[in-house]
């Protein structure tokens, strides 16, 4: 492959800067890029902290799924994404992204988190910190050979006033709920907010803003955000009905 | 008539409408609030649409979480943070047994295999290969 050629409206280079190699513990790989990429977001979490939430101990190692649903109970944002384009816009934003690979054969698999943390498109080299002290430098071919073997997955998670570039709104939206769902009302909140401002034009963020402030007991500022939803989309019946219960127990 | 000049007729009348009042009041209040997640799956385009799955379901998930190992409570807790769609991806993950681990967890007998492949550029094992492109 050219990575040139095959990218041509990407960024040449891009480099994330700040994420730390973490030297992982035995079949940590998943707890360790997580740990890695919230580190970097400012957090002083350790690995085996994730690990609690997310390892499984007989399969030894860490399920996809409970990459996604520990990084919620964490409060952080957490969206999937699969394409080559989308990892390297990510990465070109200043995103690190965790990805999963098979490092082995079809026959024999070797499943491995790793966190891509640049890339360079005239090198071609694809830059991972992997659970080890060294950097681990990928040509493009070998990368994609690893990851399109996992399925191509990978997984952007970003404190929640960050938002990925190469995901669609109603995608940001879902992982908003998902930090409601697991009680992250504050993370949500932050979120939501974040989220209309990008997208002001949007009732959903003020519905779901309204909803969490409402689950954190801020009454006086859910019915200001419903009412702005309001504002957007008058004849939603869900924005309407959440706003009666709202004002309801403010007594009117 | 009554002392007030009111008659039956009007206090039955005016006390439905305060019970109805009152009535109507509860229920609005007892009223749940509705769920953004709920809201997304309706009005957001191209959203994930909700793969359902009933509770029992989620019960064997719990089971199978609970015999790899994932103390109940955790198990349950891990669920709890997963849509119906992401717990059938997990169980797909587990049936596959694609759980992402270390690198130096790789069988003897297909070390020379690895040691090839990887100067081959197809896989990347060990730290000492360089990969002949």
């Amino acid at each position: 492959m050219d990575p040139t050629a095959r990218f041509p409206g990407a960024a040449t280079r891009a480099q994330v800067e700040g994420v730390p190699r973490i030297q992982q513990d035995a079949f940590f790989c998943g707890p360790t890029a997580i740990a890695m990429v919230m580190q970097w977001a400012g957090s002083d979490i350790q690995q085996d902290q994730i690990a609690e939430l997310a390892f499984s101990p007989r399969a030894k190692g860490t399920y996809q799924a409970d990459m996604i649903g520990s990084s919620r109970r964490l409060g952080q944002l957490a969206v999937e994404i699969s394409t080559f384009d989308q990892l390297l816009t990510e990465v070109a934003a200043g995103h690190p992204v965790i990805v999963f690979q098979n490092l082995g054969l079809g026959i024999a698999p070797v499943w491995h988190y790793g966190v891509v943390t640049g890339y360079d498109l005239e090198r071609d080299a694809v830059y991972l910190n992997s659970g080890q002290e060294d950097q681990m430098v990928l040509p493009f071919d070998l990368f994609q050979r690893t990851w399109q073997r996992a399925g191509n997955w990978a997984l952007v998670v970003l404190p929640p006033d960050d938002l990925p570039v190469s995901v669609a709104e109603a995608r940001v939206l879902s992982a908003a709920a998902a930090l409601e769902r697991v009680g992250q009302l504050r993370a949500a909140e932050t979120l939501y907010q974040t989220g209309a401002k990008q997208w002001p034009d949007s009732w959903l963020w003020q519905f779901g803003l309204g909803n969490a402030l409402y689950a954190q007991g801020d009454l006086r500022d859910a019915r200001a955000a419903l009412r702005r939803a309001r504002a957007i989309a008058p004849d939603v019946p869900e924005i309407l009905s959440n706003l009666a219960h709202v004002e309801a127990e403010l007594g009117g | 008539m009554g002392i007030l000049g009111i008659s039956k007729k009007g206090v039955a009348l005016v006390l439905t409408t305060q019970l109805l009042f009152a009535t109507q009041t509860a229920t609005m209040a007892q009223a749940e609030m509705l769920a953004t997640e709920n809201a997304i799956d309706k009005y957001a385009t191209h959203a994930d649409r909700g793969y359902l799955m009933d509770a029992l379901q989620r019960d064997d998930v719990q089971a199978a979480m609970i015999e790899e190992g994932v103390d109940p409570a955790e198990a349950e807790a891990r669920l709890a943070a997963l849509s119906d769609a992401e717990v059938e991806a997990l169980v797909v993950q587990m049936q596959n047994d694609t759980a992402g681990a270390d690198i130096v967890g790789t069988l003897f007998t297909v070390f020379v295999i690895l040691l090839v492949t990887d100067i081959l550029c197809f896989t990347r094992i060990f730290n000492f290969t360089r990969c002949v492109r």
